[in-house]
């Protein structure tokens, strides 16, 4: 079998029913309200497959679903019981874009570095991924820049083409060539002529990209710590904790861990989509949250997508699929934050924050209190903690506390 | 349908966030909000494979609350279970108070790295801890202690808020009379009946002769107390890398996955809780 | 796994969302891009809102209050119970002595249908709804200005205004897509003008932040007007064409002294001017206003002056301008629509008129009472004296959001039957005689109406929870206890019979509702393709009509015993009463505890510290609350969120209502503070 192929249109949707008549198959459908999402699709004739927009969200609720349940927990008498509760999937997802499909394969190696996810790899064990090269890149997209697309080298079990009245389909992992053996008959070998038309379209395809994101500057700049205060203050007033961009960004998988009682005797526990914009993110028991400012909120996302992923996975986890671009509602999405950061002059002075400043950072005092404390101090000569603890404005717990920061400890 | 691929799945690779049901052999009351549980494995095979390092925690799972981390607080060494100090804070540390002996708790863990023991065999060692704090750093002491030789001379500098507050007065006895251990204790506000130091622990230094030369400081406690002596160890010369404590950080996982706990690039989880000063200096601390 | 559209069941943005249903659970939401609101995004409160339904403490079971507590029953028992005690009250007492809560978070057919059984079964016009304590003003006042009491303009024209004037709304808070439109407009060049006595966190975006005492709305707006007159900046083509009664107005305002501007409202005439320029200066210019312009008693008066401001500029009639009073519920709207008001039958239409009244009488087959019913506020101090006996609240919880809640509760407690229905045993549940579960938002069909009258769908995504039943058919299955036979097949016929009797909802069909994102009322009929804005070539009462406003401070202002102002309000990731939002995680862990906000100088003085308890006092009551110090409230005043039950904002705030609408003033009253021993 080669690992190239030719399946003309008129053939897609006799192959997609066979699939969907052995495993569930999954394709962004465009449904009667005009919006485009991944969709179970069981009668692939009723559907109106769309390959042309891209959906709504990603399609990581198949694999990191919103809501998942980890286990069932109930009591019997003084026992304490718990049962693991694993569905069984058996799925081909298709007309994944090469930014979802990327994203995919990034959780790939995130589930399972340290340790493996269970859940996790339950679901992606059985699942057949066919990528839709973007033959159009959309106004927001920059996945070029991102380096995940629009077209991918590996990682999809099948890559197609659109090539007008044909599709050019690549095999790629054992999957795919699965698949394309079981039902060899829909598809017909590649010539030249073909070969040479995907190239172009390739082509054509990455200089079509309206946005170029320069990744690069922006992380060495964020690495080196010369990005400017004033933008965090910016990106901090006009983030509205909506949680949007964690929800819709593909590569976001942090989660939240909790009991869902079901009654006095019974319960769940569920694993569910958690956002780091959020205050509650990492407020410990006691109140004292070390992100307490909005602007540490949006600087740890921007380090965590940009500098730590490019210092652990070697590339910042970014796909540029740009669904944070088109519904943040303070535009403080990735292209906006890059471009910022690229477009700043020169070198910013590294912020050295003293201890007045940190005690406003940490919503200790008020600008208007570090004000009058500094004004009071400029007489009595007195530390300006010391000055503020006089003054009953903070205590010296308070003190502590920002000479931890002072010193490092966070 | 399941192939061949999601068997193995099932097969290989062990459920890292299901827990298991540890039963309550023990409750002892320490002060009017901290306890002091010792805990038993269901079954043999599972106590015998429950191996920690001092300074590491579990996820204790307490029914239709959810989970919590807690540091262990006694030694590997100890045969008579798993002990777990927790004060009464709030819904979930609330609930396991009203346990009682045969109640069933679930556990996840160790998690972790513990205390760098490599770095502590042949020094001397001044272990500071405030209030609660002194739990994981009950670990550690009684380790210590059972494996005396390894180690140098071992200070104890522990203080609460009141004397009502003073957790494991019977172990600070005890590790008083013990060779080479030396045990101070303060309280931080005066009462009627307590007779001993009153002050802060910054206030024992003189008292307790410190000295750098060899020795590894550990401080367990709330942060602002730990700040305090942080600053007053440096001013005394201890080195950066000499200096030990744990963050505290509101946790979920436990495994360095879900983000809660993560500073920088590391995770308090896997990476921590325990850091040196030098390692938190390097911490990105506005992140 | 499915997914079924649903209108989200928070505020009334009427964003639309896919809810994500496996297994009989829902386990996710995902905002629908293409409708023109949600934008692909959603609230936190929207990303979140499916997070309640499976809660553990959802209502299953009717339960009954036998010898002092409330037990498990069977809706047979249940509700021969309540229609037992229902006609008793009434046959003894009169229907007038009876009185029905709606729910503005109930369906448009659940209210119409609540309020037809308060009508035509119970014969009372005693029915409400919490529209009392938000936008009552607003319904009265746009309605004596315009002819029409509801937002003039869709929410996405504001993108396209030139300049936005944001008063008593804390939009990024409230109303998030909204304030994202806002936001548009900003990239766009807009400029924004923003009017608050808090520092909300809009203002930060402003190009003139304006900061009025409390309760001083009329005098900068009167001011404003002024200075726009004294200059020439307004538009008298339009003021001629489609206005009336401006001469008398004008003779007023000429007198108008704006040295009291800086005097009353604190605001400087330099400042209010650049405000009035910056509005009065442009083609395309909307306010926006919600709960600080109408929380008030001078509420009514408040609103008449802002549509006299947009009068006279000539920024109402037309597109991407307006007068947007921002509703609060998802579907206040809708209640009001329907007629859920002690005056008013579906479509604003008048009980007291015969022929309205004709017209109902012959589709409901009975007799209706004529006489005007009691407002919420006026049921519950009717209670004392007997006039009220029994009460029927759906979906509402006044024992924590009405005002002076010791009176609320009281009241409650004296009722001689209380049967509540709502899907949470909820603070005013305790008081029930009779508790019935009911459907949430995803368990049941019907339509809700936005703030921008946009009439959408709910649809059913799993069947409802426990044996809990959507509204309507509880209201049907006690109407036919009770004599009056009320049997739909479907909430679409509910519809067809509003659409039959209500002019302004007369083309609302749910197939039509179905294309599309939903109808703009009026959609008179079938082939009426809807008012995105209103008021369009002449407003609903044909001229817009000036009048002139006079002063009126607050009901209770600070005085030596009690030398601080209390403001009332919400905060984003919580709502209401938080008989939802404290069951969501996500939410919750935003703000899991009440708080007060003082400015750092006052707890300076007070020897009040951050994150630790103060006790607030009012003439009402007294509740201890934390601390938390920002700079966001001026001197003097302190802002309490009335979610958290555990601190009640309500214990302290009183029930002077003003005169016209019977809201009663949540947005001032007095206090003082003392620190906690």
């Amino acid at each position: 079998m080669p690992d190239e192929l030719i399946l003309n249109k008129e053939h897609l949707t006799g192959f997609l029913r066979k699939i969907a008549n052995e495993r569930e198959l999954i394709a962004p459908v465009k449904n009667q309200y005009g919006d485009t999402l991944f969709e179970i699709v069981s009668c692939v004739d009723d559907v109106s497959l769309d390959l042309e927009s891209r959906p709504v969200v990603p399609p990581k609720n198949f694999f990191l679903p919103r809501t998942e349940i980890l286990f069932n927990y109930r009591h019997e008498g003084k026992e304490y019981r718990f049962e693991e509760a694993l569905p069984d999937i058996s799925r081909v997802l298709f007309g994944l874009r090469s930014c979802d499909l990327w994203a995919i394969l990034f959780f790939d190696v995130v589930f399972q570095e340290n340790f493996k996810d269970r859940y996790y790899l339950n679901r992606r064990s059985n699942t057949i991924l066919i990528n839709i090269g973007c033959h159009k890149p959309m106004q927001n997209c920059f996945c070029k820049s991102a380096q995940s697309g629009p077209f991918l080298a590996y990682g999809y079990d099948l890559q197609f083409t659109d090539m007008g009245d044909r599709f050019f389909v690549e095999i790629g992992r054992p999957g795919g060539r699965e698949l394309v053996e079981k039902w060899d008959y829909f598809f017909e070998p590649v010539t030249q002529k073909d070969r040479n038309e995907q190239y172009e379209i390739v082509l054509e395809a990455e200089s079509g990209f309206e946005r170029i994101v320069d990744f690069d500057t922006a992380v060495s700049r964020f690495i080196n710590d010369e990005v400017d205060e004033a933008l965090w203050e910016e990106l901090g007033n006009r983030c509205q904790g909506c949680g949007g961009c964690a929800y819709v960004c593909p590569t976001c998988y942090c989660f939240d861990i909790a009991d869902r009682p079901v009654s006095d005797s019974k319960g769940e526990r569920v694993r569910t989509h958690d956002a780091c914009t959020l205050a509650g993110f990492t407020r410990l028991a006691g109140g004292y949250n070390p992100r307490h400012e909005r602007r540490r909120r949006i600087r740890r996302r921007f380090y965590h997508k940009l500098a730590f992923a490019k210092e652990r996975y070697h590339r910042p986890s970014c796909v540029g699929c740009g669904r944070c671009v088109e519904i943040c509602f303070g535009r403080i999405d990735m292209i906006h934050f890059i471009r910022t950061v690229c477009e700043q002059p020169g070198k910013a002075m590294k912020a050295s924050l003293r201890l007045g400043e940190i005690l406003l950072d940490a919503g200790l005092i008020s600008k208007e209190e570090l004000k009058a404390a500094l004004e009071k101090q400029a007489d009595t000569g007195k530390p300006i903690g010391a000055q503020l603890i006089e003054d009953g404005v903070i205590t010296k717990e308070d003190v502590a506390r920002a000479l931890g920061i002072q010193l490092g400890i966070p | 349908m399941r192939d061949k691929a999601q068997t193995l799945v099932r097969e290989m690779v062990s459920n890292i966030y299901l827990p298991r049901p540890v039963s309550i052999k023990r409750v002892k009351e320490e002060t009017g909000d901290i306890k002091t549980f010792t805990l038993g494995f269901k079954d043999q095979d599972k106590k015998d494979r429950f191996t920690f390092r001092p300074g590491q925690f579990v996820l204790v799972s307490v029914f239709n609350c959810g989970e919590a981390p807690i540091s262990i607080c006694s030694s590997p060494t100890f045969s008579g279970g798993l002990q777990l100090s927790i004060k009464k804070m709030g819904l979930l540390t609330g609930e396991i108070h009203r346990c009682t002996k045969g109640d069933e708790l679930g556990l996840r863990g160790p998690y972790g790295n513990g205390f760098p023991l490599e770095q502590l065999y042949g020094r001397d060692l001044l272990l500071v801890g405030g209030g609660i704090g002194l739990a994981p750093l009950r670990s550690l002491i009684e380790y210590v202690i059972s494996e005396r030789s390894e180690f140098g001379q071992v200070t104890v500098l522990y203080g609460a808020r009141t004397a009502q507050d003073l957790v494991f007065k019977d172990d600070l006895s005890a590790w008083d009379t013990e060779k080479d251990v030396n045990v101070i204790t303060t309280v931080y506000r005066d009462s009627a009946t307590w007779k001993g130091n009153i002050g802060p622990l910054t206030s024992l230094w003189k008292k307790a002769a410190i000295s750098p030369l060899n020795t590894k400081a550990i401080i367990c406690g709330h942060p602002a107390i730990v700040s305090y002596v942080v600053f007053d160890l440096l001013k005394m010369g201890f080195g950066e890398d000499d200096i030990i404590t744990t963050l505290e950080r509101h946790m979920k996982c436990g495994v360095g996955k879900c983000g809660h706990c993560s500073i920088g690039s590391k995770f308090t989880c896997r990476h921590g809780p325990v850091f040196t000063y030098q390692e938190i200096k390097a911490l990105p601390s506005v992140l | 796994m499915h997914r079924v559209l649903t209108t989200c069941c928070f505020c009334a943005c009427g964003c639309n969302l896919y809810l994500e249903v496996e297994a009989g659970k829902i386990i996710g939401v995902i905002p629908s891009r293409e409708h023109p609101v949600a934008r692909g995004n959603l609230c936190l409160k929207g990303w979140n809102s499916f997070g309640f339904v499976h809660h553990k403490d959802r209502l299953q079971y009717p339960l009954i209050r036998r010898k002092k507590h409330l037990v498990e029953a069977n809706w047979e028992e249940a509700l021969d119970l309540v229609a037992k005690r229902l006609l008793e009250i009434k046959e003894r007492h009169g229907g007038r002595s009876l009185g029905v809560f709606s729910s503005a978070k109930c369906t448009n057919e659940e209210n119409y249908l609540l309020m037809k059984f308060a009508r035509a079964a119970l014969k009372t016009n005693n029915v409400d709804h919490c529209a009392r304590l938000c936008h009552s003003p607003s319904v009265i006042g746009l309605n004596n200005a315009f002819g029409s009491g509801a937002m003039t303009n869709s929410i996405s024209e504001l993108a396209n205004a030139e300049v936005i004037l944001v008063t008593g709304s804390n939009t990024t808070e409230q109303h998030p897509q909204i304030a994202r439109f806002i936001f548009d407009a900003l990239a766009k060049g807009a400029k924004l003008i923003v009017v608050d006595p808090r520092r909300i966190p809009l203002s930060r975006f402003a190009h003139v932040y304006l900061q009025p005492r409390l309760g001083t709305d009329v005098i900068w707006l009167n001011g404003m007007m002024k200075i726009i007159l004294d200059e020439g900046l307004l538009d008298e083509t339009f003021i001629k064409m489609r206005t009336e009664n401006f001469r008398a107005f004008t003779e007023i305002l000429r007198k108008f002294d704006l040295k009291q501007v800086e005097a009353v409202s604190g605001i400087s005439v330099e400042d209010l001017e650049r405000a009035a320029r910056m509005y009065a200066g442009v083609k395309r210019a909307a306010i926006i206003y919600s709960m600080g312009i109408t929380q008030h008693v001078s509420g009514t008066d408040n609103v008449q002056s802002i549509a006299n401001l947009a009068m006279l500029t000539g920024h109402v009639e037309r597109e991407f301008t307006g007068v947007g009073p921002l509703r609060g519920q998802n579907n206040v709207q809708g209640a009001c629509d329907m007629g859920a008001l002690p005056g008013t039958l579906s479509g604003y239409q008048d009980i007291a008129s015969e022929e309205i009244r004709k017209k109902f009488e012959r589709v409901w087959k009975t007799d209706l009472p004529s006489d005007r019913g009691l407002t919420g506020i006026d049921m519950l101090h009717s209670v004392g004296d007997k006039k009220i006996q029994g009460m029927f609240i759906m979906g509402e919880n006044p024992a924590l959001s009405h005002p002076d809640l010791k009176a609320t509760r009281a009241a409650l407690e004296d009722l001689e039957f209380l049967v509540v229905s709502d899907i949470f045993l909820t603070e005013t549940a305790e008081f029930a005689d009779v508790v019935l579960p009911a459907a949430s938002f995803a368990e049941k069909d019907g339509t809700v109406t936005s703030t921008e009258r946009r009439i959408q769908r709910i649809r059913r995504a799993i069947p409802p929870v426990g044996e809990s039943k959507p509204d309507q058919q509880i209201i049907c299955e006690l109407a036919s206890r009770m004599n009056y036979s009320m049997h739909y097949e479907s909430s679409a016929e509910v519809m067809e019979e509003i659409a039959m009797l209500t002019p302004i909802y007369g083309g609302v069909y749910y197939d039509r509702l179905d294309k599309g994102w939903g109808l703009f009322w009026p959609c008179t009929n079938p082939d009426h393709p809807g008012t995105p804005f209103l008021h369009k070539g002449s407003f609903a009462r044909g001229k817009g009509r000036f009048e002139y406003v006079v002063y009126r401070p607050p009901a209770e202002m600070p005085d030596d015993t009690y030398p601080f102002y209390l403001t009332t309000g919400r905060i984003y990731p919580h709502w209401h009463t938080g008989s939802m939002s404290r069951r969501i995680a996500a939410l919750s862990r935003e703000r899991p505890e009440a708080f007060v906000e003082i400015n750092p100088k006052d707890a300076k003085r007070l020897g009040v510290a951050n994150n630790k308890p103060v006790r607030v006092i009012s003439r009402r009551g007294e509740i201890t609350v934390k601390v938390r110090l920002t700079d966001d409230v001026p001197e003097n005043t302190i802002f309490i969120p009335f979610h958290f039950r555990e601190a009640p904002a309500n214990i302290l705030t009183h029930d002077k209502c003003d005169p016209g609408a019977d809201i009663p003033e949540f947005k001032v009253c007095a206090v003082r503070l003392e620190r906690v021993q």
